[in-house]
């Protein structure tokens, strides 16, 4: 390694081996992209064609799916956009802070069934939810909650997700326990030590389930439909599905001009959100 | 620690203001029926956005003529449909005016979970429905609804290929399923296998009935049980294999699970000359295949033991038996059935009127495509055909044997007679539980 | 922050699941942090039980259930379908979940390591998982993995002959398994996340004691990483078990062609909501519960060997 040739050799060898990931990278990201590209190539194709004309780029480019895509329902699309994006932004937020609450306590807390609770927790992820489907809407028509958001939204403020709270209980447990332990010598209280110690180096998982929570939500469909009966109401996976039918005269073109706009949202909050996805404790005060 | 903050606080006043934006609206309050005054329908169907449109200017001019009710609709695509119907009867909350599945029909009837129109005669006028039609919401002596429109199928040809490659249409009135093996397998030829002569869907039921009744078999007995010979089965499945053999029929693998509307299917691609499609899809067929279709009846009807083709519907009009609001509903039905005014705004996107008067007076306003497809449904209704008896309770785990058994005959892993035994089989089981 | 120094993996080796025995006392304050989800069990844990009990009636949606005890359970076992089911399943599981965790992870290992453009390459991988189920994505399907699609006209060049992706019972749910694993993203954007959390400075120590890139993954990786490893592990394998969307989208819910894409839970449905055999459905949730419970329950077991928390 003293030699300037061997020197010369290794700076070649590094960028000839970052020539080869990027060139692999790239490949992959072409089979990656390439149902983005159909999409939007679909989307500007009249109905009569997308089914004939196959090709990625299309002959010519015709924007009147989006235009009239947009009005085609019986409410013009941004009112479904914006009851989507209502749902969504109160699922993350009750997501985010029932299943902290819940994670931070079957992580580090030690209390009497706590075990018991985690295991139901984790059993309710492994029942199939279609046998849901009936005790569910009892209880939510019980309520007198069908029609409203509260069946879509509420469940998600009283860490029903058994998969945000196992995911952040994952997260915790990887944490050093030296810290809450510093912390409680400094005379931080339980709840302290979990908004102060806990909660800043949990970005990561925090930022993770925000933005599995907006897409899943943004993409779930049974239970809107469920519990969903005015159009009014609405979320844009049930408008999209309004665009088809098999035994209508299904609007292909306009369902996938709305299908590009529906995505829009998710691919921006992914984009906003990946930031804090590497926030982790690599990146805070702990050196 | 600033960033986590802000990014709460963002999140948190970003929610409450697009809640406030969006009040009133999912959160609660909102009309109920006692505030107005007025006696609230709920009424549910599938279809599509262009359906609801046809639909609601319909509804529409019934609530002007009864300012007392208004009608909630809910619609939506095919495919979940049963499931939130189900969930609804099952937790007590069931619509009052629904589209019905006739497969579906004795699950909800046998359990007493629909209104039998007898028990309220004098509301809804079947005078104008033809037996045929009237028998199709019959289960015993009760009527658990009104067909939402009439269908049947019918076999498709598209001229423009055949006059291509100068193959001659037989005639669809007396041709033979000999015929159609010959007619696919001279298109195949004559196109150098561009284009395959014609496609049969072995697995769809509807089709299989129509072929079965033709060799004098009645698909379920009048005590309900599998009426379909095992020799009757081999042939079916065998008559197909030997159209592939020959060329006629396209290979094994060339269908395709995904996708089944008019724009998808292989005769808008070009790549079959004919095939079989429910008569209400004449008009969608037309426009994805280029508008050169002809319409044929399906093959066997002059030469076999009996008639096959029989009229169905793709759904019937019912009404829950828990309905609040039964004469309304009722009202309702017989709007729908025999107001020509509203079957006009509606057209044909169900099938043809269930009424002949109606089906009559509406056939000037429809596009010629569906015309064609009303003067089918119209003369068939004139005929003397064979009705088909109601399906029992299980009869949909008999479709499911079907999908199941066609593609393995298809890829030659059971021979015809195999499959045949194995639908009996699972037909007996499933008509049993 | 200022906070206390962390005392290297290797050496505080306490590979214990479920914290047993924690140094601190019993803390009641758990009950207060678990409050919204005792509430919340009004609207998971009664419709739990309330499946159970079904699963021993005949209930059939309409009408009231009656009792018929193990009656559903027994059915099963004479029940073709269900079985094929079950190995349609665990085939998909078997396979698809051990392929797409080990893409997730090299790729989000090799993304890790300084790629400039990392945030636009997270995001293209991650696109196939947002797209998730999508109603305009069923005719992509069909428009790659068709008779005449791209991935044939592909394999068309090395003169392999035409696979019918879709409508081959030999071929279905292979083609289900690789649209499984090119949505590997999910597990990658949590892998990516958990990486972040192991402190640099263990690499850096560990690269002036000169150990090779191999050496740094097994000693460092693999143990810091490895409750983040195990989550996705059982995630992945609880929504695998549990596949519908893909099964219901790709055969029309059929589970065809013949039966061969027919996945547990499309069976379930099939019985549930056509047939209006809810208790026999009810029976076969729980007998899947009892499935994944046991494949989860020896994982956990497993996990005392593999993974580390630091305790």
């Amino acid at each position: 390694m003293t030699t300037d040739e061997s020197y010369i050799e290794r700076i070649g060898n590094t960028r000839r081996k970052r020539f080869t990931k990027h060139l692999l990278l790239c490949l992959a990201s072409i089979v990656m992209l390439y149902p983005l590209l159909w999409l939007v190539s679909s989307s500007v194709k009249p109905t009569e064609i997308v089914f004939k004309d196959l090709s990625l780029w299309p002959a010519e480019w015709d924007f009147s799916n989006y235009t009239e895509g947009w009005t085609a329902l019986e409410f013009p699309f941004d009112l479904y956009l914006v009851n989507s994006v209502v749902i969504v932004v109160l699922s993350i937020l009750g997501n985010l802070l029932s299943c902290s609450l819940a994670a931070y306590a079957f992580a580090r807390l030690n209390f009497r069934g706590r075990k018991l609770f985690f295991a139901l927790t984790l059993g309710t992820m492994m029942l199939p939810g279609h046998v849901l489907l009936v005790p569910q809407y009892i209880v939510f028509a019980k309520l007198g909650w069908l029609n409203t958001y509260f069946p879509l939204i509420v469940p998600n403020f009283l860490a029903t997700s058994a998969f945000y709270i196992f995911l952040m209980v994952q997260f915790i447990r990887s944490l050093p326990r030296e810290l809450d332990e510093a912390a409680r010598i400094d005379g931080a209280g339980t709840f302290r030590i979990f908004w102060s110690v806990i909660l800043p180096l949990c970005k990561p998982a925090f930022a993770t389930t925000a933005i599995f929570t907006f897409i899943s939500t943004w993409n779930e469909f049974f239970s809107p439909l469920l519990y969903l009966t005015e159009q009014e109401l609405y979320t844009v996976p049930l408008a999209l599905r309004q665009f088809i039918d098999s035994e209508g005269q299904s609007q292909w073109g306009q369902m996938f001009a709305m299908s590009f706009v529906s995505l829009a949202p998710v691919i921006g909050f992914f984009i906003a959100g990946q930031k804090y996805l590497v926030k982790g404790i690599a990146t805070t005060g702990l050196k | 620690m600033i960033s986590r903050r802000d990014m709460l606080r963002t999140a948190g006043l970003t929610g409450l203001g697009l809640a406030v934006a969006a009040c009133g609206r999912g959160f609660g309050g909102g009309g109920s029926e006692a505030a107005s005054g007025k006696i609230e329908l709920n009424m549910v169907w599938w279809g599509d956005a262009f359906r609801a449109q046809k639909t609601q200017a319909a509804l529409d001019l019934f609530m002007k003529a009864n300012p007392g009710i208004t009608i909630k609709t809910e619609y939506q695509d095919s495919g979940p449909y049963k499931d939130k119907l189900a969930t609804r009867f099952a937790a007590g909350n069931p619509p009052d005016l629904m589209m019905m599945r006739m497969d579906s029909l004795r699950e909800y009837a046998d359990r007493k979970s629909l209104l039998n129109l007898n028990d309220h005669p004098g509301i809804v006028d079947t005078a104008n429905l033809s037996p045929a039609a009237l028998n199709l919401s019959k289960v015993g002596d009760a009527v658990f609804g009104i067909p939402s429109g009439l269908n049947a199928i019918g076999f498709i040809v598209n001229k423009t290929i055949t006059d291509q490659y100068g193959v001659a249409i037989p005639d669809g009135n007396t041709w033979s399923w000999q015929d159609l093996a010959k007619f696919a397998k001279e298109v195949t030829d004559k196109s150098g296998k561009k284009v395959y002569g014609t496609l049969v869907d072995a697995a769809t039921l509807a089709n299989l009935v129509v072929y079965t009744s033709q060799q004098g078999e009645d698909l379920f007995t009048p005590d309900g049980k599998f009426g379909v010979s095992e020799a009757t089965l081999t042939a079916w499945f065998q008559m197909f294999e030997d159209m592939r053999k020959e060329g006629g029929f396209p290979p094994a693998g060339f269908v395709e699970t995904i996708g089944s509307s008019p724009d998808q299917s292989y005769i808008a691609k070009g790549s079959v000359a004919s095939q079989i499609i429910p008569t209400n899809g004449f008009l969608g067929y037309n426009k994805a295949a280029g508008g050169n279709l002809v319409l044929l009846g399906i093959p066997g009807e002059a030469t076999a033991k009996r008639r096959g083709t029989n009229i169905g519907t793709p759904a019937l009009w019912s009404i829950a038996a828990s309905s609040k609001h039964p004469k309304e509903a009722l009202q309702l039905l017989n709007f729908l059935i025999n107001d020509v005014e509203a079957n006009k705004a509606m057209g044909t996107t169900r099938g043809v009127p269930a009424s002949t008067v109606v089906a009559d007076a509406i056939k000037p306003t429809l596009e010629k495509d569906d015309q064609v497809a009303t003067d089918y449904l119209i003369g068939l209704q004139k005929q003397t055909l064979v009705p088909v008896p109601p399906y029992p309770k299980g009869a949909s785990g008999i479709q499911d044997e079907l999908t199941a058994v066609a593609p393995e005959v298809e890829h030659g892993r059971l021979t015809p007679a195999e499959a045949a035994k194995k639908v009996i089989d699972a037909a007996t089981k499933a008509l049993s539980q | 922050m200022t906070l206390a120094p962390v005392k290297h993996p290797a050496v505080s080796e306490a590979p214990v699941s479920p914290p047993k025995a924690a140094k601190p006392p019993q803390d009641r304050s758990g009950y207060l942090f678990i409050l919204p989800w005792f509430l919340g069990m009004a609207f998971t844990i009664i419709p739990f039980f309330a499946s159970l009990f079904l699963a021993f009636t005949d209930y059939n949606l309409l009408n009231v259930p009656n009792w018929i005890g193990l009656e559903n359970f027994a059915e099963m076992f004479s029940d073709d379908t269900w079985w094929q089911s079950v190995k349609v399943t665990f085939v998909y599981t078997f396979v698809s979940v051990p392929l797409s965790l080990a893409a997730a992870l090299g790729v989000a290992m090799l993304l890790n390591r300084g790629v400039r453009g990392l945030p636009v390459y997270r995001a293209i991988f991650y696109l196939p998982s947002l797209l998730g189920g999508s109603v305009a994505l069923v005719l992509l399907w069909r428009y790659i993995f068709g008779l005449n699609g791209i991935v044939n006209a592909f394999l068309g060049f090395f003169g392999i002959e035409k696979i019918g992706w879709t409508s081959d019972p030999d071929f279905a749910l292979t083609t289900l398994i690789i649209l499984h694993i090119w949505t590997f993203g999910s597990p990658m954007v949590i892998f990516l996340a958990g990486l972040k959390q192991i402190p640099a400075m263990y690499y850096e120590a560990a690269a002036i004691d000169g150990a090779t890139k191999w050496q740094q993954f097994r000693k460092i990786t693999l143990p810091l990483l490895s409750p983040i490893i195990f989550f996705n592990l059982i995630q992945s394998l609880i929504s695998s078990f549990q596949t519908f969307t893909q099964g219901f989208i790709f055969s029309g819910g059929k589970g065809g062609p013949a039966n061969s894409t027919m996945f547990y839970n499309l069976y379930l449905y099939k019985q549930g909501f056509e047939q209006f055999h809810m208790g026999y459905a009810s029976a076969m949730a729980w007998m899947l519960l009892i499935i994944i419970a046991a494949f989860t329950g020896l994982n956990f077991l497993l996990a005392k060997r593999w993974v580390h928390y630091d305790n």
